[in-house]
């Protein structure tokens, strides 16, 4: 059997419940998002006997339970998938007493206080907060992307690639994601083309040399995706090079998406400043402009989005977080 | 060799130590011709030994017809899990990968016997006299199907006329072609309707009354 069973904490998400609402759940310190940042932080905290709870957003363990596997994570030197790492950084921060709250954050009130946060199902209220959102999938914005969107448009492969088996696809995109997600799909599909709007690769030189030398990986360069074509299903995509201008379509049943991400701040427009792009601003202690709210992670960082980089960031925040609750002197 | 290891097992343990009520895992099975037949069984009988509260029963496709008929029973693998009654819910397909997350919460959540849903839904989906059924196409790597698998079967528990199924796509290619799934979770209500995507509870809900709308035009 290919696939280990795995245990990850979840429940039925989004119910608008207002009966027990009047009731808060406290905290010394609430972390908002169970990816490895604020898994991370949830380890460091709960080694500092800070009580801590954790909820954890639409996709328990963040964005690595969404990848084949991580190789450049310290201490796996023949790598490990995704999933198990995320249900590792998830038992660890178990281990020292988080609790893990399966529904993910709709609402917060930094204003004052303690700080509140309502879940789906509970209120919750903390002396201190770790935003830890994280990033998603950024979309095209093309026509037929959102008509396809979990028919033939994917921004998963670990979930979709079956589905492809003997088939053709695109990936769009020239980073990381996008190279190691067409070598892993290369597994299923008959050919895979990778599409990107630049003339060389910008994902890391180890992807690029297996890529190039995987026969059923074939590049369109300079172009862009304009449109995704089809009737029922995806037949191809309409592409615009943009060196030439010149337009061409590409025959495709199915079109995965690896275009960066987008930090999820929308719940904190208005609480906590955001740059021009939503990243949530940090100073490098990962202090956010409300004192007691900290940041970690993807959600306040547009540059490297490593696994590696919000586990290191959760746990100055966790420290800092400690500090604020007067864990040291 | 065991499917659990001995770290999943404790984790299973402390998981499943709050059971209140019986509950009981049936496998219909048979010895040839099906992927993970063996499998599934053997991981639900290791699960099954991992809490007082939980009864492994055993049976083969052909051989107890009439079980399967009176379960639903028409693919295997299948493991439906009963608490003091039948709520149907249901696994096609081996419950392994992030499934067997869903097989826990199955299992817990039949125990308590109680839904975990909101109760504006509770007070809809008690309201349903007609037959719902939910069949939720899933991938055992898919991190984000759990999450529509769970609410299905939170919704079957909800209501006798709801019948919710995790159905593994790549077990079952011919209705994976049947339902178009290209992408998963994605949840066929009755046949006619669908929800791509871990959506949430409200817009399933908004699906399953747009489902029985147009059966009853």
């Amino acid at each position: 059997m290919d696939f280990e069973p795995k245990i990850t904490s979840l429940g039925t998400q989004d119910s608008e419940q207002t009966g027990s609402m009047e009731t808060a759940e406290s905290y010394e310190l609430a972390i908002v998002g169970g990816g490895p940042a604020g898994l991370t932080s949830a380890i460091y905290a709960g080694r500092a006997r800070v009580s801590t709870c954790v909820l954890v957003g639409t996709l328990p363990g963040g964005q690595p339970a969404n990848t084949a596997g991580v190789d450049n994570f310290p201490g796996f030197p023949n790598g490990i998938s995704g999933s198990e790492l995320a249900q590792r950084f998830q038992s660890q921060a178990e281990r020292f007493g988080a609790k893990i709250i399966p529904q993910p954050a709709v609402e917060v009130d930094f204003s004052k206080r303690p700080f509140s946060i309502r879940s789906t199902r509970k209120r919750y209220k903390a002396q201190a907060v770790i935003v830890a959102t994280g990033a998603a999938p950024r979309r095209l914005g093309v026509p037929g992307e959102e008509r396809f969107y979990g028919r033939g448009v994917s921004s998963c492969a670990t979930c979709d690639g079956f589905f492809y088996r003997d088939k053709q696809v695109v990936v769009v995109g020239g980073g990381d994601s996008a190279v190691d997600e067409a070598i892993f799909l290369t597994k299923f599909a008959d050919k895979v083309t990778v599409i990107h709007r630049r003339d060389e690769l910008r994902a890391t030189k180890i992807y690029q040399e297996k890529a190039f030398a995987n026969p059923k990986i074939d590049f369109v360069w300079d172009s862009v995706v304009e449109e995704i074509l089809g009737d029922e299903a995806v037949t191809g995509v309409r592409v615009r090079n943009v060196k030439t201008e010149k337009t061409d379509m590409i025959k495709s049943d199915g079109v995965f998406i690896y275009i960066g991400m987008e930090p999820k701040s929308d719940l904190f427009v208005n609480q906590l400043e955001l740059d021009r792009q939503g990243y949530i601003v940090s100073n490098r202690r990962q202090h956010t402009n409300v004192p007691g709210v900290f940041v970690a992670g993807d959600v306040q960082d547009p540059y490297y989005r490593q696994v590696v980089i919000a586990a290191g960031t959760g746990a100055i925040a966790a420290m800092e977080a400690e500090r604020y609750l007067g864990r040291y002197t | 060799m065991p499917l659990l290891n001995e770290e999943v097992q404790q984790q299973v343990r402390e998981q499943l130590s709050n059971l209140v009520n019986p509950v009981r895992l049936i496998v219909f099975t048979q010895e040839f011709e099906c992927q993970y037949c063996s499998e599934t069984r053997q991981l639900v009988e290791e699960v099954a030994k991992l809490s007082d509260h939980l009864e492994a029963d055993i049976y083969d496709f052909q051989a107890d017809e009439e079980m399967a008929q009176k379960y639903g029973v028409d693919k295997i693998p299948a493991v439906v899990v009963v608490g003091e009654e039948d709520y149907g819910i249901r696994f096609f397909g081996i419950p392994s990968g992030y499934e067997f997350t869903s097989l826990l919460e199955a299992i817990q959540s039949i125990s308590r016997g109680e839904p975990d849903l909101s109760q504006e839904a509770q007070d809809y989906l008690s309201s349903v006299d007609e037959p719902v059924h939910l069949q939720v196409f899933v991938t055992p790597t898919c991190p984000y199907c759990p999450q529509a698998v769970v609410l299905a079967h939170q919704m079957a528990l909800a209501s006798p006329m709801v019948r919710a199924d995790m159905v593994e796509a790549q077990e079952f290619p011919h209705l994976s072609t049947k339902y178009q799934v290209m992408g998963v979770p994605r949840t066929v209500i009755n046949e006619s309707t669908h929800v791509e995507g871990a959506a949430p509870e409200s817009m399933v809900l908004e699906k399953v009354q747009e489902a029985l709308a147009s059966a009853g035009e």
